[in-house]
């Protein structure tokens, strides 16, 4: 067939070579069709004011935005506005007196709210519902099939916010409000999270820790050096939800090839099987080697590693639907181009 | 860090008196593996172990039927019968490094602590030291950890440094440990800081010349030697 095929999904077609015992499968894309693929990003995500030296800062995103606008990448991708997200989903996961105590932080003018790490300003409250609110129409636009999967450049960050507590930079657990919208809105009834910030996203993780609907996966540098101290290989969901939480933690300096092995050996499978209907990512770009946040050593080709098996599962599994939501990642030098490359696999231009 | 902070002290007590029977029961049913014994008065006369009991027990190789006859026998006997009579005790003002080196010394699970009298007034056991172990070392809470190599032929006053320049980023510590074994002219430093904004106190760090390593890599180096022997 000449030309472009005119169908939203790339068609795969499976050949098996016989190779004595082992058998390879050949997956090969007859045509290369661009993805639609949505970009989140608001001006107000920078008014959410750390403080001096911190390292979650609006730089991050600044950078980022200037990057894909110069890189010729922006305009390539479908612009999504964000607006405030209802309180109502976000209660969906958080506590009404959390949100109630966040608020008030931010109105009296105090610079961090119940952690040093989680600097606040007077407008962090506003941001963190923008932040949720991307996210979330992000998801409306890849439901109602006006792209077909997104990046939301949002912060703050969101995976290690408790249902009650800050912490790690995090206040709403931007992912984890939008596996809930998926579910309630949508119907959505298996939601799959995949998690590869450097660090455990403790809050996920907790938020489901008994839900069977939610499966949640992080790859992570290991609890024994790495904030926040959890995400253990023992850890793996609570009552109904036992076996929907899986972690692979990654002892420091170990970098690709301990990456690769993991997310064959414990996300591939365990995904292949739960087969989740929509697929959320907390894309975090803190574990590359030159990110002081962590030392897991993570290259730029591991990075597209990730992404690429990544989305060989979004295909298989979720008919192609996944969000990716921006989580940690600090150095403003790689940070970009990490940010770029993803982009270059949700959007299938690689 | 005192045994009294540390002790279960809501115990479980049997009389001397007290048949095999209850007593395993007891066990079994509370999910303990100690269970000390002592007189209408209180005062502290031995310990029963879930070992005690199990090595009373009669072999399962027997017969069904011969199990069960010599089990019954068994039973009804007193645990006044297999107690450790006079056990090793402590005081609640003894140290957990005191239980620590005497649990390794003597090789025991668990240590009734009595008073001067020989009143018994808790018991701490392997559980209770790894939970203190726990708290001590807050890793419970969130955080990371640092390793800060250091010469050990250097002047005093390094770890000073390295605690103010923590102090100074305004991060709470959850502990410190030193590696001492390792290299005679260094040390490893490992603070665990009670953060995840671990880069300006990195930077500091390395700016005040400390040498920051990856904490596997000092595992590994320290592997090594044995390795080679």
């Amino acid at each position: 067939m000449l030309g472009w095929m005119h169908c939203d999904r790339v068609q795969v077609q499976i050949r098996d070579v016989g190779l004595g015992r082992s058998r390879k499968i050949v997956i090969e894309k007859q045509e290369n069709l661009m993805k639609r693929t949505g970009f989140v990003y608001d001006e107000r995500y920078l008014l959410h004011d750390t403080g001096i030296y911190h390292p979650e800062s609006p730089e991050r995103l600044k950078t980022i935005f200037k990057w894909l606008e110069d890189s010729g990448m922006l305009s390539q991708l479908t612009r999504i506005e964000a607006t405030k997200a209802n309180q109502r989903w976000i209660e969906t996961v958080h506590n009404i007196h959390y949100i109630m105590r966040f608020d008030e932080a931010c109105i009296s003018g105090l610079n961090e709210f119940e952690h040093p790490d989680n600097g606040i300003c007077r407008d962090s409250y506003d941001t963190a519902f923008l932040a949720v609110g991307g996210v979330l129409k992000a998801i409306d636009a890849v439901m109602k099939g006006e792209i077909d999967n997104a990046f939301c450049a949002v912060r703050p960050p969101g995976h290690h916010a408790e249902a009650d507590k800050p912490m790690g930079f995090c206040y709403f657990n931007n992912v984890a409000i939008g596996a809930r919208y998926l579910q309630k809105e949508y119907g959505i009834e298996r939601v799959g999270i995949i998690d590869f910030d450097v660090h455990h996203g403790n809050g996920t993780q907790h938020i489901f820790d008994r839900d069977p609907s939610v499966f949640y996966y992080s790859i992570h540098e290991h609890p024994s050096f790495a904030y926040p101290g959890t995400g253990r290989e023992f850890e793996a969901g609570l009552g109904e939800g036992e076996g929907y939480t899986v972690n692979s933690p990654v002892l420091p300096g170990r970098g690709d090839d301990e990456y690769k092995r993991l997310i064959m050996q414990d996300l591939v499978p365990a995904f292949k099987k739960f087969n989740p209907e929509f697929i959320l990512l907390s894309a975090g770009f803190d574990a590359h080697e030159s990110d002081m946040m962590s030392g897991t050593n993570l290259s730029t080709e591991g990075y597209d590693f990730i992404s690429e098996v990544i989305m060989n599962l979004v295909n298989r599994c979720s008919g192609g639907r996944v969000v990716s939501v921006l989580e940690g990642g600090y150095n403003l030098d790689i940070l970009p181009l990490l940010v770029e490359n993803h982009i270059r696999f949700l959007a299938d231009l690689k | 860090m005192f045994v009294s902070e540390r002790m279960a002290k809501n115990l479980i007590t049997a009389g001397p008196d007290m048949t095999i029977f209850e007593a395993k029961t007891i066990m079994a049913e509370k999910g303990f593996r100690h269970l000390p014994i002592v007189d209408s008065a209180g005062k502290l006369i031995g310990i029963v172990s879930d070992r005690d009991i199990r090595a009373a027990m009669p072999s399962t190789l027997l017969k069904k039927a011969d199990y069960e006859i010599t089990l019954a026998k068994i039973m009804n006997f007193p645990v006044e019968d297999i107690m450790t009579k006079d056990p090793l005790t402590i005081y609640a003002y003894y140290t957990i490094q005191d239980t620590l080196l005497v649990m390794q010394k003597k090789k025991v699970g668990a240590l009734p602590v009595i008073d001067q009298e020989g009143y018994l007034k808790g018991l701490l056991s392997v559980r209770d030291l790894l939970r203190s172990f726990v708290s001590v070392l807050n890793i419970d809470e969130p955080g990371c950890l640092l390793c800060i190599v250091v010469n050990a032929k250097e002047k005093t006053g390094q770890m000073k440094k390295i605690v103010d320049i923590i102090t100074e980023e305004r991060i709470a510590l959850g502990s410190i440990l030193v590696a001492r074994a390792w290299d005679n002219n260094k040390r490893a430093i490992f603070p665990y800081l009670l953060t995840n904004n671990i880069i300006n106190v990195k930077k500091k760090l390395i700016a005040n010349g400390f040498e920051l390593i990856d904490p596997m890599q000092w595992y590994l180096d320290h592997q090594q030697p044995q390795k080679a022997e």
